[in-house]
């Protein structure tokens, strides 16, 4: 399946609900949940720990369904699809940067870039090309064959952002992408995700606690027990 | 492929290990497999390796040639069961001998008639046609029974020429000579000048014609209960010690069989739990689970496939030596059965790191299912 509208909002999200079942009752980990991103718009998710902003993105991302409300990714309207679907809908339309292990350890730069081909359309050529385009414009290129363990702490994030582009994504999700990072270390990361997001024209969420960080975003959203705010 | 590859490249010496551990244990698998057919064709190659299709024990000889006693009557019990078919007699004694000038035991094993007892695995030479020429083990013609080797029946000091040689004709693991049945009856004389005339060991029976020489046997076997008639496969499997031999194989074949998928599959199960990581990243970026599973196969595989490799590579050369009285051969059939066994073994061994890759949560990458966010 394709996204079936390039003029569509990069995501929407309408009363999006997560319910999980316990032995004594329910938790409720997303309460009607209503956003909109449009697409080239950076926006910070905010709040604490427990929050339910991972929840959000998870859904967001296709990582995790929704237990009511829709989810409209690029057009795509993904509240229906199956783990399968959702398999495929993450590998073609989303771009992931987590908080922790965001690199293969036994790939190189190069290789974490292009195992997003080999896990799905494996084009070859075409895809060696855009890693490589990716790692040059990530300043990257004479790292390309190091390893992950030969990295700084900067440069894996920049691979892991060179990987969440690497599908031409609707959509970038980043699970705390500077909480491991020193906060001028963060800051240059920051910049980069703004400055790369905005030249190619791709939607982000921002998922932090940190309030710094919405310094960089276009808009920011708060959220707190599972209710985003107005 | 791309992933199963790359990480078993940047992980060589951990896959290397695990490839020679389970090229050692194919190795010793395919080894024992040799050592124990050799073992057998040592004791018993003599009966597998003769021309009759049925051989006649007496009840009391338990099975062992030399134990057996066929007299007269028994005899003519045995020619009357096979109306139509031939009955020959074969002798059998051990004896003390000088070949290549050294003193050794070699079993003489004497058959009247050609078809009815002699070996059939002639490889060089000929088939005894008159009194003092002898067909020998192959495997002894370094020991002085080579084909014009002479050998000397002690303390008589009969002589027996060897105008043969056969592959797999050994008796009781030691060095034999299939002669005409009067040489070995000159044998026991030269050895005992009172022996006089001794009966046969056991008869060789060709079935008559249209009749099977497992019917055959069960006829002899209805004519009398001191007769224990065996078709040749039986009389070689039914002797004293030979399921015992292969009881013992079995059993260590079996634990074989079970420490490689244990092994192999205890490796990968380790291998995917430390790298749980990994997978869980590649799962929620996308990766189908199909995908990875089809990873773990591969290498697993590849594994099993290289240990293969180190094992026969490692088997081949010594699979053509000989260990004592025992040759050993390269056994092209356990080599085939054993590699196929131990690709599905190894393949099903992997199946709890399969389900485990499986089971992956790819919500896991986003710091859990988000219950704690």
């Amino acid at each position: 399946m394709t996204v079936t509208d390039p003029h569509a909002p990069a995501l929407r999200l309408e009363g999006v609900r997560k319910v999980y079942p316990m032995a004594d009752g329910e938790v409720v980990a997303l309460e009607r949940a209503d956003l909109t991103v449009d697409r080239g718009e950076i926006v910070a998710l905010v709040g604490p720990s427990g929050s339910g902003k991972t929840t959000l993105c998870s859904i967001a991302g296709g990582i995790l369904r929704a237990s009511g409300g829709t989810i409209v990714v690029g057009g795509d309207d993904i509240s229906g699809y199956s783990p399968k679907q959702l398999t495929a809908f993450r590998r073609r339309a989303v771009g992931f940067v987590f908080q922790t292990v965001n690199l293969v350890p036994f790939l190189t730069a190069r290789e974490n870039l292009l195992v997003v081909d080999e896990i799905g359309a494996r084009t070859g050529a075409p895809a060696r090309a855009r890693a490589d385009q990716l790692l040059e414009e990530l300043g990257l290129a004479d790292r390309a064959k190091n390893l992950p363990s030969q990295l700084s702490g900067g440069q894996r994030q920049r691979v892991a952002i060179g990987r969440a582009l690497m599908n031409d994504p609707t959509l970038v999700l980043f699970d705390e992408p500077t909480s491991a990072l020193d906060s001028k270390l963060g800051r240059q990361v920051m910049e980069l995700i703004r400055s790369e997001m905005t030249a190619r024209g791709i939607a982000a969420i921002v998922v932090t606690h940190d309030e710094r960080i919405t310094a960089f975003a276009d808009r920011t959203v708060h959220i707190s027990d599972g209710v985003l705010d107005a | 492929m791309f992933l199963a590859l790359k990480e078993m490249r940047r992980a060589k010496v951990r896959f290397t290990l695990l490839m020679a551990a389970v090229g050692l244990l194919v190795f010793l698998i395919l080894f024992q497999q040799s050592l124990q057919n050799g073992l057998i064709t040592a004791f018993v190659g003599a009966v597998r390796n003769q021309s009759a299709p049925v051989l006649v024990y007496s009840v009391d000889g338990r099975r062992v040639i030399q134990g057996s006693v066929i007299g007269p009557e028994l005899e003519a019990q045995v020619r009357d069961a096979v109306a139509g078919g031939r009955v020959g007699r074969i002798g059998q004694g051990t004896f003390t001998v000088t070949a290549d000038d050294a003193l050794s035991e070699a079993t003489v094993l004497g058959y009247e008639e050609e078809g009815l007892g002699s070996p059939t695995t002639l490889v060089t030479g000929r088939l005894p046609q008159g009194p003092g020429e002898a067909v020998a083990s192959a495997a002894d013609e370094a020991a002085g029974f080579g084909v014009g080797d002479v050998v000397r029946i002690e303390p008589g000091g009969l002589e027996v020429r060897v105008v043969g040689l056969a592959d797999d004709i050994q008796l009781n693991v030691a060095p034999t000579l299939f002669v005409a049945y009067e040489t070995y009856l000159d044998a026991v004389r030269s050895r005992n000048p009172d022996a006089g005339t001794p009966p046969p060991n056991v008869l060789a029976v060709e079935p008559a014609p249209g009749i099977s020489a497992g019917d055959t046997a069960a006829l002899i076997n209805a004519a009398s209960d001191d007769l224990d008639a065996l078709t040749r496969a039986d009389a070689a499997a039914k002797t004293p010690g030979v399921a015992q031999v292969q009881q013992s194989f079995r059993v260590i074949f079996l634990l074989y069989g079970l420490v490689v998928p244990l092994v192999t599959g205890l490796f990968f199960l380790i291998v995917t739990f430390q790298k749980a990581p990994s997978l869980t990243l590649l799962r929620a970026i996308g990766a189908p689970a199909g995908r990875l599973v089809a990873a773990l196969l591969v290498q697993v595989l590849l594994v099993v496939g290289g240990g293969l490799a180190i094992g026969i590579g490692l088997y081949a050369p010594l699979s053509v030596q000989r260990i004592g009285g025992i040759t050993l051969r390269f056994e092209t059939a356990a080599v085939i059965g054993w590699s196929i066994a131990l690709l599905v073994l190894g393949t099903a061994s992997s199946v709890v790191s399969a389900r485990r890759v499986v089971a992956i949560d790819p919500a896991a990458a986003l710091g859990g299912t988000g219950m704690d966010r």
